[in-house]
């Protein structure tokens, strides 16, 4: 088993810790499919690189990407404002569809079959080679000390809103960065796990945590032991059974949220009665 | 533990049973018929795609990289069918016994001269394979060939049963022979009329059997249909009289459907692999059902 499921294991202990954290943002902030959003407008830059006939694996297709993540940044950032009667998850789907029908649109004529594409942008768990997972990890670790380093003031924004205006500080930029990072660690994950297994990684820990913590430090902590059992018991499970490892990932979360919610319901029972 | 050792125990004995067999793993259903035709009760045939699969698009789990580990032959069809999903597999099986240029690697394409090989290959043109048309099993004297490059591979891996694989070889070219005559005289009727496909996997089959299927649904591989495109397909379609479109069980049947609505044709199951039609499990029954339903649908 472990010759073959060495490095879906590994890439399932070493990444899953900041994605838990950034979670937890995201929910706090009640933006859940930002993530989703964020790897469309990425992938709408490759598109427009396809079209361009550019080599999709060149250093160019990576930095029109990037900008495209960017401009989502900007919009998600402008559009977030203190007070709007807009909902921010309104914003966010907006942008999705627009985003993936837009691509639609530019693959027509580009007249490229979506087979590189889709390789490109939805990876598979199970093959995911070293390097990829190291290359991955040394993003994270960078972006992990980025938010480590102003952790104060992005704690600030995303769970003390109108406290971070009070004290003056220029939200919409901190906004703007936490975007930015965000666009780029979901964009990294998406191509070696696929869309499933972030918006998964991203939302499921962090739900679990805020169920049975009220601490961020606690909540991270049973975020992360969640995001290691379901990780590697989904590969478990997918090896045991032969099914495919991302979906088999994604239904052992599942399940693990379900035991949570009834061990959480069961304990308010036990305190009020 | 005592469980545990056991199990070991019985997973070393499995695995010392089948290696007395000759492991061969095929990418798509169509070799693995042949090769199960030329293994016989020698080898153990491991398919990977499900005969109702894209071939193009295959989703991966954790028994391929087994089965490819283990392989002794791997055969796969080349010119670009598996690229999208083959590459990374064999990069975590790491199996040397299967890499290319091995007697152990089957690349069925190697020796067959594509049609549709494009004359300079840009994105404009759509999901083109570069390499020419890699859909090449459709034609039977073709298949003929790549059961014969099996045989070849077999032999070279597992040479006391050389003369076993040669003889099935033999018996699989006559019954093939056989059969071309008689599907040769079923569509004799329809010689030079035109069908149309969702996708352009049939010059093969359409070269073999004098017929032309030169309209598609899809305005360019691997595009879907866009209205337009298919408005003018109807027209031509009426123009010519066409009688029958062809439909895989992976691609929009509605789209064919709607089109044979306006047109009066039939819309034809057909499938390039073996058990992508009910009741069709080999390579020569699947020929079988796709010739008479399509001269019904001819007639």
């Amino acid at each position: 088993m472990f010759e073959v499921m060495f490095w879906p294991i590994a890439a399932c202990v070493l990444l899953p810790w900041l994605l838990v954290y950034l979670g937890l943002h995201v929910v706090q902030r009640g933006i859940i499919f930002i993530d989703i959003a964020m790897a469309q407008m990425a992938s709408l830059g490759i598109c427009l690189a396809v079209l361009l006939h550019l080599d999709l694996q060149s250093w160019t297709t990576f930095a029109i990407a990037l900008g495209f993540t960017l401009v989502g940044a900007a919009i998600f950032s402008i559009t977030g404002k203190r007070a709007s009667q807009i909902p921010q998850e309104a914003v966010i789907g907006i942008s999705y569809v627009v985003a993936a029908a837009a691509a639609v649109l530019l693959l027509s004529r580009a007249a490229e079959g979506d087979e590189e594409i889709k390789n490109m942008l939805v990876g598979n768990i199970l093959l995911v080679t070293p390097n990829e997972v190291w290359k991955c990890f040394a993003l994270f670790l960078a972006v992990g000390a980025f938010h480590f380093v102003l952790r104060k003031n992005f704690l600030l924004v995303s769970f003390d809103r109108d406290g971070a205006y009070e004290r003056g500080l220029k939200v919409r930029w901190w906004d703007f960065l936490f975007y930015a990072a965000f666009g780029l660690v979901v964009t990294s994950f998406v191509r070696i796990a696929g869309v499933l297994l972030v918006f998964s990684y991203l939302i499921v820990p962090a739900v679990c945590g805020i169920g049975l913590a009220s601490r961020i430090g606690k909540r991270l902590l049973i975020g992360w032991v969640i995001a290691w059992i379901g990780g590697i018991g989904g590969l478990f499970f997918s090896f045991w059974w032969d099914l495919p490892s991302g979906a088999a990932i994604v239904c052992t979360f599942g399940a693990l949220l379900i035991a949570v919610s009834a061990y959480v319901l069961i304990r308010s029972r036990l305190r009020t009665s | 533990m005592k469980r545990f050792l056991l199990t070991l125990l019985f997973s070393v004995a499995i695995a010392i049973s089948a290696n007395a067999k000759l492991n061969v793993v095929a990418t798509l259903p169509d070799f693995g018929s042949l090769a199960r035709e030329i293994g016989g009760d020698k080898a153990d045939v491991t398919i990977l795609a499900k005969p109702t699969e894209d071939p193009h698009f295959v989703d991966a789990r954790p028994s391929f990289v087994v089965a490819l580990r283990n392989a002794d032959v791997l055969i796969d069809g080349g010119a670009e069918l598996e690229i999208g999903w083959l590459p990374p597999l064999l990069q975590n099986a790491r199996n040397p016994k299967i890499e290319t240029g091995k007697p152990g690697r089957v690349i069925a394409a190697q020796n067959i001269r594509l049609m549709n090989v494009p004359g300079n290959v840009t994105r404009a043109a759509g999901d083109v394979h570069a390499l020419g048309n890699p859909h090449f099993m459709t034609d039977p004297i073709i298949a003929k060939a790549v059961a014969q490059h099996i045989a070849q591979s077999f032999a070279a891996v597992d040479p006391p049963n050389a003369a076993f694989y040669q003889a099935n070889y033999t018996k699989f070219e006559s019954e093939i022979n056989a059969k071309l005559q008689e599907w040769g005289a079923a569509m004799l009727p329809f010689k030079g009329q035109n069908v149309v496909a969702y996708h352009d996997s049939w010059p093969y089959f359409a070269h073999r059997f004098a017929i032309n299927i030169d309209i598609f649904l899809e305005p360019k591989p691997g595009i879907p249909p866009s209205p337009s495109h298919l408005v003018e397909v109807i027209a031509q379609m009426k123009a010519q009289h066409i009688k029958a479109i062809i439909v895989e069980p992976f691609q929009n049947r509605k789209s064919a459907e709607r089109v044979a609505e306006a047109t009066g044709a039939k819309v034809v199951d057909f499938a390039q692999f073996p058990g992508g039609l009910p009741g069709a499990d080999s390579y020569i029954k699947l020929m079988d059902a796709m010739i008479s339903r399509l001269a019904a649908a001819l007639k």
